[in-house]
């Protein structure tokens, strides 16, 4: 590289669109926790849905959590970005334009999801729910967001890279990568799609992007932001600049792995479920590495924990990062999962990280930056100070209330008799027996909401008293003075590293042999390692080196990121081809024994149609459809799920929460009649129940003549629909209502053959048949037919 | 890097941050060791060398210890359709009984139940009933005019129910062999009336 002569100039920050994410925070915040708050009310008075599909439950809870991560944190993430980004780099953002497309497609999006998840448009996937042209849009504004900061990057005039903008790297790249494979789909019309993987490999693809979601999104940039404002706050330096190189990179490759962690106990492959729980409890240390560079920066400032309300919202974020990422891999271990999963305690958990990290940190952000940004001071310490308080009082009466009640249903749940069966027979025993700590959990969500609302007030008041400030500095570019990308590429921290993976991937996939021979390679390594400490001679270590290589330092992290995501996905996908082999061996002897073809049925049309209507309605929210491998678990809902069950289930529907109880063998088990008094009246049928009622699917029709359209896109998809089936569709579909509508006739109820509620009750009726046997042999043929 | 001293401040400087660069805690790096050590050996029993059982493994033999605990309560109350169902479900039980059939029964019925002077066990039709406590009846009493010895005598009453116990598993196993002979086991109606699918995407 040419060395170049440092030249002085001016810069400007461009500090007004650091302004505009930070007032979007502040609203979308409040608003988000507003929708969080009605949720919450909803789970506890069933009034609360107020009768309207727009407010049920099912669709609003999305736009809950949608509201919270990219509304919220979100806009909370760009600011903090923008702002400290520029100083750390001793730049202005690269492209005013490229900011605000940022700014005001972000929005747009938002808006988007405020009107299209009422309306029960949605992809059915958790923190994914947008459909199509929104998912576009968000591609192209993270897009915008990525050329915009690495445009800046470039243009820096500071030679190395902060450990804050490290994080900032791994967020754009991973997000990108998660966000574009999770969403690949085929769309039916301009509002619906269907995702491109189906079943077990849905799954995958779905959590690993949903648990990266939390690392990429409520992680990083929030780590990155602690360790731009935190020192700021409180005028120390960081505690230690190797700890943050070895948690930065442990961090983000150990994390990627970790998304099978959500499916333990499914029919996952065993293999993936390992994975995904010993990179979550290898996931610990490096977390709690961030918290340590947190706290113990903080050494010799706690004297400003007393007066300064900022270091006390950082100081309990960090605390509350700490709790959640230990928390996080004791819930991986298959045998706490096996307890906590599907329960409250997972929602106390999300919402120590979302509120107690994620919220904490935006406000000591808010409340240290909104001053600056205007030029003036905080109106009011002490309504600060209160908000603290109160803020603290909600999210610790939240999370407790939902461990209590979290652990209560998985005892309630797995509870036998003296004689081996269960002791509460029906789900609404654990739902009712938590009621109490859903009060409890309401009146500390309102808590936390009422803080915001005070800090709203205080901001609002101290923009007002404040003007626009802008900040000009003076800088000298620097010398270019590093070796160039491929010498960095093969410095021995990344020869390591490659070494690693690789010996890693002959323990995971060899038998005995390989993985003693793996296990030597790494004694090889820890001694050449320990033998070379020291004999660095360079002034500079390799990694100053690379900090000062924004291209190299970003061609690591993408490799870091991509690794485990690939060793997960790419077997399960590519075993696609295998499928049908499996389910001709399908669970039974009669299979093994080669009289029967076991064949996983297609859905009909109807069936189709009514699987939309289950996930435009958001069921998966309150209930799964995977009933795992317990005794416990078969005697209250049957046979336990298995993978070649769901080859046609896209977007697979497995949840990740039972409000109510698991419906995968919900086919047959109650009449028609049950099914249409249960959607009319969840009370009627189950006294307790907090489902909301859905009397509209009684009146709405479905449209049968889009139907033959969806089932060609699912053929696309590898489902076998012959033209016949198709051309057939709303004919046949008709049918199938008939005999419904028929068969309620008989119990002197009226329903339309083409309702929604007729679809929705052939779905629920086909759940869980399983792969069935078709076409017995044709010896046993000929062998029937003499006897008759 | 070796002689370090705590609180040493880097060099730079990033607008006004500066860093540190003190040691990793022990505590920290154990926690950051041992778990990939777990990890690892986690891997080794479970996958490498399969020596504790992954979860479905383990919910058969859950499952069949509540049977043994069930039978247990249950041949108290005497023999019934359900004893006998439990019996079926108990891999140790079920193998003796296949063991005692390839002895004693194997010369009429065939090796996998097809029949052959005796009927198709796995067909479905039963000549004399096809309940569990049915097959017992006649496994015990014979039906003379039929040629089936009666074997409750020979072979006393805890193997009669163990071979009882393996010809409930080749129920519905559909041999091709002997013809059917009797009438049809009436198939337990579906609990409910699902309706069955108009068209070749009909469900069964």
């Amino acid at each position: 590289m040419q060395a170049t002569t440092p030249v002085t100039k001016r810069v400007v920050y461009d500090d007004e669109v650091v302004r505009a994410f930070s007032l979007a925070t502040i609203i979308w915040g409040a608003v988000g926790l507003l929708v969080g708050v009605l949720v919450a009310t909803q789970l506890s008075f069933w009034q609360a849905n107020l009768g309207l599909s727009w407010t049920s439950y099912g669709r609003l809870r999305p736009l809950h959590t949608n509201a919270v991560i990219f509304a919220f944190v979100g806009n909370m993430m760009f600011a903090g970005v923008y702002y400290s980004t520029q100083r750390l780099l001793k730049a202005r953002l690269a492209s005013d334009l490229l900011s605000w497309i940022h700014f005001w497609g972000w929005q747009a999006v938002i808006v988007g999801a405020a009107i299209t998840y009422p309306l029960g448009l949605s992809q059915g996937k958790e923190y994914a729910e947008l459909i199509w042209p929104l998912d576009l849009l968000v591609v192209l504004v993270w897009v915008a967001f990525g050329v915009n900061f690495f445009w800046t990057l470039a243009r820096r005039n500071e030679r190395n890279l902060y450990v804050a903008v490290w994080f900032y790297i791994s967020t754009i790249i991973t997000i990108a990568v998660l966000y574009i494979v999770n969403n690949l789909q085929l769309p039916t019309s301009l509002t619906h799609s269907y995702s491109i993987f189906t079943g077990v490999q849905d799954a995958l693809v779905q959590w690993w992007y949903g648990h990266n979601a939390v690392a990429f999104f409520l992680t990083t940039p929030i780590l990155g932001i602690m360790y731009y404002f935190l020192p700021k706050a409180a005028a120390r330096p960081v505690y230690s600049y190797r700890l943050s190189i070895v948690h930065f990179w442990s961090l983000i490759f150990i994390y990627i792995w970790a998304g099978p962690h959500h499916l333990l106990y499914t029919a996952l492959p065993d293999w993936a479920q390992t994975m995904g729980m010993i990179f979550s409890v290898m996931l610990w240390a490096p977390s709690w590495g961030g918290m340590l560079n947190g706290l113990l920066t903080l050494r010799g400032a706690w004297d400003k924990l007393r007066t300064d309300p900022v270091i006390k919202f950082y100081i309990v974020a960090v605390t509350f990062y700490g709790m959640s990422t230990f928390e996080g891999p004791l819930l991986s271990i298959k045998s706490v999962s096996a307890l906590g999963h599907y329960t409250d305690w997972i929602i106390g958990h999300v919402h120590g990280g979302a509120l107690g990290w994620n919220g904490f940190m935006a406000f000591g952000m808010l409340y240290w930056l909104v001053p600056r940004l205007w030029s003036t001071q905080l109106k009011s310490v002490r309504l600060a100070e209160l908000h603290f308080w109160i803020a603290t009082f909600g999210i610790l009466l939240y999370v407790v209330s939902m461990w209590i009640s979290g652990v209560s249903q998985g005892l309630f749940w797995r509870a036998l008799d003296a004689e081996g069966f269960l002791k509460y027979p029906d789900f609404i025993e654990g739902l009712l027996a938590s009621r109490f700590m859903y009060q409890m959990r309401l009146i500390g969500g309102l808590a936390y909401f009422a803080g915001a609302l005070l800090m709203v007030g205080n901001l609002w008041a101290t923009i007002r008293g404040g003007r626009k400030s802008t900040v000009e500095i003076e800088v000298q570019g620097y010398a270019h003075d590093g070796p160039g990308f491929w010498a960095l590429m093969r410095g021995a921290p990344v020869l390591y590293s490659l070494a690693v993976i690789a010996l890693s991937l002959v323990l995971f996939f060899s038998g005995a042999l390989g993985s003693a021979i793996a296990l030597a390679g790494f004694g090889v390594l820890a001694i050449a390692g320990a033998l070379s400490i020291g004999m660095e001679k360079s002034r500079r270590s390799w990694h100053d080196l690379i900090e000062g290589h924004s291209l190299a330092f970003t061609v690591l992290v993408l490799v870091a990121i991509l690794v485990g995501g690939l060793v997960e996905i790419v077997p399960l996908v590519v075993a696609k081809k295998d499928v049908p082999a499996q389910v001709a061996h399908a669970d039974s002897v009669w299979a093994a024994k080669g009289e029967y073809v076991f064949v996983q049925m297609p859905y009909s049309p109807l069936e189709v149609e009514g699987r939309d209507i289950y996930v435009r309605e958001g069921c998966y929210v309150c209930h799964s459809q995977m009933v795992r491998p317990f005794r416990h678990e078969t005697l209250r809902y049957g046979e336990y799920s298995r993978a070649t069950e769901f080859i046609y289930d896209t977007p697979f529907q497995w949840g990740s929460k039972r409000t109510g109880p698991d419906l995968h063998r919900e086919g047959g088990k109650y009449a028609n009649i049950w099914h249409y008094l249960h959607m009319i009246d969840p009370r009627s049928t189950s006294p307790g129940s907090n489902m909301p009622s859905y009397p509209h699917l009684k009146t709405h029709r479905v449209d049968l003549g889009a139907t033959a359209g969806k089932m060609r896109v699912l053929r696309k998809l590898g489902v076998p629909y012959d033209e016949a089936q198709i051309a057939g569709a709303s004919a046949t579909a008709r049918d199938q209502g008939g005999l419904i509508v028929a068969d309620l006739a008989t119990q002197g109820v009226t329903l339309a053959p083409d309702s929604e509620l007729a679809a929705l009750i052939a779905y629920l009726q086909r759940l869980g048949r399983g792969p069935q046997p078709v076409a017995p042999a044709p010896a046993a043929v000929a062998a029937r037919e003499v006897a008759r | 890097m070796n002689e370090h001293k705590p609180d040493e401040l880097r060099d730079h400087v990033y607008d006004g941050i500066e860093e540190y660069d003190n040691k990793l805690p022990n505590w920290w790096l154990f926690i950051l060791y041992g778990s990939i050590v777990f990890a690892v050996g986690y891997w080794l029993v479970f996958h490498t060398f399969s020596i504790v059982d992954l979860p479905s493994a383990r919910y058969d033999k859950e499952m069949v210890k509540a049977s043994e605990e069930q039978l247990a309560r249950m041949s108290k109350q005497g023999l019934t359709d359900e004893s006998l169902a439990l019996m079926a479900a108990i891999p140790a039980q079920v193998e003796e009984g296949r063991q005692l059939y390839a002895t004693y029964c194997v010369v009429c019925h065939a090796d996998r139940g097809q029949g052959l002077v005796g009927p198709n066990l796995t067909d479905g039709f039963w000549i004399h009933g096809g309940r569990p406590l049915d097959i017992h009846r006649v496994v015990t009493d014979g039906v003379l005019s039929k040629g089936m010895a009666a074997w409750g005598r020979q072979l006393g009453p805890t193997r009669v129910q163990k071979v009882v116990a393996y010809v409930l598993t080749l129920k519905g196993t559909e041999v091709p062999g002997k013809a059917p002979e009797g009438v049809p086991e009436a198939a337990a109606a579906p609990p409910t009336a699902a309706p069955a699918t108009a068209g070749a995407t009909g469900n069964g």
